[in-house]
């Protein structure tokens, strides 16, 4: 398989008038084309530190963040739309920076945006949206400038429990639809069971590696995954490391 | 969510419950007012009190149509709102211009900070004897004098919307690779609307103050003038009658700023 990011020996630390901290420490991983790999932790254990560093917005300390030339997208914990910007404004806003706004780059968002059935919301401003749809907005604009890698920093925290299983569901169909791969960061073991092809748990801070596993269902829709009995087994298995 | 049918009857009772209250309001504020002039006029009449110390409604109106009479009215109205007028949108244009530079760099920032605390704190008519040898008698002192009491407080509204922009949605921009200038244009001058807003109806009641108060101090002409020159000579039918010229135009100048709120603001 295609590698299309590794993390080699990186370390990151922070500077402030109290000290130094050390957010992440001698962290090696890869991730694999078309791969859905998720990485789980206690809160507060330097995990959106961790998307920055793949994403290019931080340099680390020490070690090496290796990316040949991928582009990334960010999806964050809230949708983050522009409630002053139509949801079609919104979904423009990456081509806008970029400067693509041309015929070709649009028609390909405004198709997306039918595909996932938001074709109806495109005039309509974010505030009159459900919280779900909100969420699919917010990822057809990070899947705008048709990333190679989606990175996700606990896409789902925000909303209700009702919401996030049906949101994650819909979210996971959609990025295997488009065949993206993604680096999901959560502390939910559940959510990250429910998606992951491999899942890797971090450490207290300094964040460090415990434990990797690859996850196998004969399903692959995170609410089938949910149902099934292995899920359980998982669950105690990372809920345990996770409390070492 | 807007709903296109045909409401229901509780909802319709609703509706007209809520516009009877209004209607009520109305009607009170207009009787509060009509009483006060209505006690006034006849406290005068009866000579309740002296109307050469109180004036009186029909003294005011006649003052006023007197004014309007001999063409000094819309001489003074004119001088005051034109100097109203200038030192507002200088002291807004300029206040929202050190403010970006001021998001813009960091050091720039910190290094102003304790300036303007400084200068925000101390009350600028000090300054009168300053602005009368560095700008003369005319306009410009006047105009000066608006500038300065609206242009700090200005700034800070201003840098604290700018300051005050979502950091999630800041992290968002980055991520897709805005520059600064994107950052700013795209997200925090229209997500700063609002600040802008609430600064123009502050600097409103400013302008106002800073022309008025720069008319006390060196004027020939001017609602201000009028107010001092009034109140030198004991003439309070004047006083009285440009307090009341005074009341309209802050009134109508905020009312349109209140317009322009609505027209800009929708998506809130």
């Amino acid at each position: 398989m295609n590698e299309v990011l590794r993390f080699e020996k990186v370390s990151m630390h922070y500077h402030s008038k109290q000290g130094e901290t050390v957010a992440v420490k001698d962290m090696s991983f890869s991730v694999n084309e078309g791969e859905f790999v998720a990485i789980i932790g206690p809160s507060g254990c330097g995990k959106t530190t961790l998307l920055s560093l793949a994403a290019g917005l931080l340099k680390p300390t020490s070690g090496e963040v290796v990316s040949r030339g991928v582009s990334f997208g960010y999806m964050l914990q809230k949708d983050e739309l522009f409630p002053w910007r139509t949801i079609e404004k919104n979904l423009f806003l990456p081509l806008e920076i970029k400067g693509k706004r041309t015929q070709k780059e649009r028609a390909r968002v405004l198709a997306l945006a039918e595909k996932y059935g938001l074709k109806q919301f495109l005039k309509n401003f974010p505030s009159s949206l459900s919280g779900g749809m909100k969420q699919r907005a917010a990822l057809i604009r990070t899947l705008a400038l048709d990333p190679q890698i989606l990175l996700l920093d606990e896409p789902f925290s925000a909303l209700d429990y009702q919401t996030r299983l049906s949101v994650c569901d819909d979210v996971y169909k959609i990025i295997r639809e488009e065949q993206k791969t993604a680096l999901l960061i959560t502390h939910d073991i559940s959510e990250a069971i429910s998606v992951a092809d491999r899942i890797l748990v971090l450490s207290k801070r300094p964040a460090t590696i415990v434990a990797e596993h690859d996850i196998t269902f004969p399903e692959s829709e995170p609410l089938r995954r949910r149902e099934n009995k292995e899920f359980s087994k998982w669950f105690e298995l990372l809920w345990k490391e996770l409390n070492v | 969510m807007k709903h296109k049918e045909i409401p229901s009857k509780e909802h319709l009772s609703y509706l007209r419950k809520t516009q009877k209250k209004n209607v009520v309001v109305l009607i009170l504020r207009v009787s509060l007012l009509l009483l006060l002039l209505g006690v006034w006029e006849l406290a005068t009449a009866m000579n309740w009190v002296n109307p050469f110390i109180t004036s009186s409604p029909s003294r005011i109106l006649k003052t006023i149509g007197e004014m309007y009479k001999s063409g000094t009215l819309f001489y003074h109205v004119g001088t005051t709102l034109w100097e109203t007028l200038v030192g507002f949108f200088l002291a807004v244009a300029l206040g929202y211009g050190i403010a970006l530079l001021l998001w813009w760099s960091e050091i720039f920032r910190r290094v102003s900070e304790p300036y303007l605390v400084v200068l925000n704190a101390l009350p600028k008519i000090a300054l009168g004897p300053l602005i009368i040898i560095w700008c003369g008698t005319g306009s410009v002192a006047i105009v000066f004098m608006t500038v300065i009491i609206g242009l700090i407080i200005a700034i800070m509204n201003m840098l604290s919307g700018f300051m005050a922009t979502e950091e999630g949605k800041l992290l968002l921009m980055r991520s897709m690779g805005a520059s600064k200038a994107q950052i700013l244009t795209k997200l925090v001058i229209p997500s700063s609307l609002p600040n802008f807003i609430s600064m123009l109806k502050i600097n409103v009641g400013m302008a106002w103050i800073g022309s008025i108060m720069g008319e006390y101090i060196v004027s020939k002409a001017g609602i201000g003038y009028l107010i001092v020159y009034g109140g030198q000579v004991f003439k309070l039918d004047l006083v009285m009658s440009a307090v009341f010229i005074l009341c309209v135009l802050a009134a109508a100048m905020y009312a349109i700023v209140a317009m322009i709120e609505k027209l800009v603001i929708k998506n809130k």
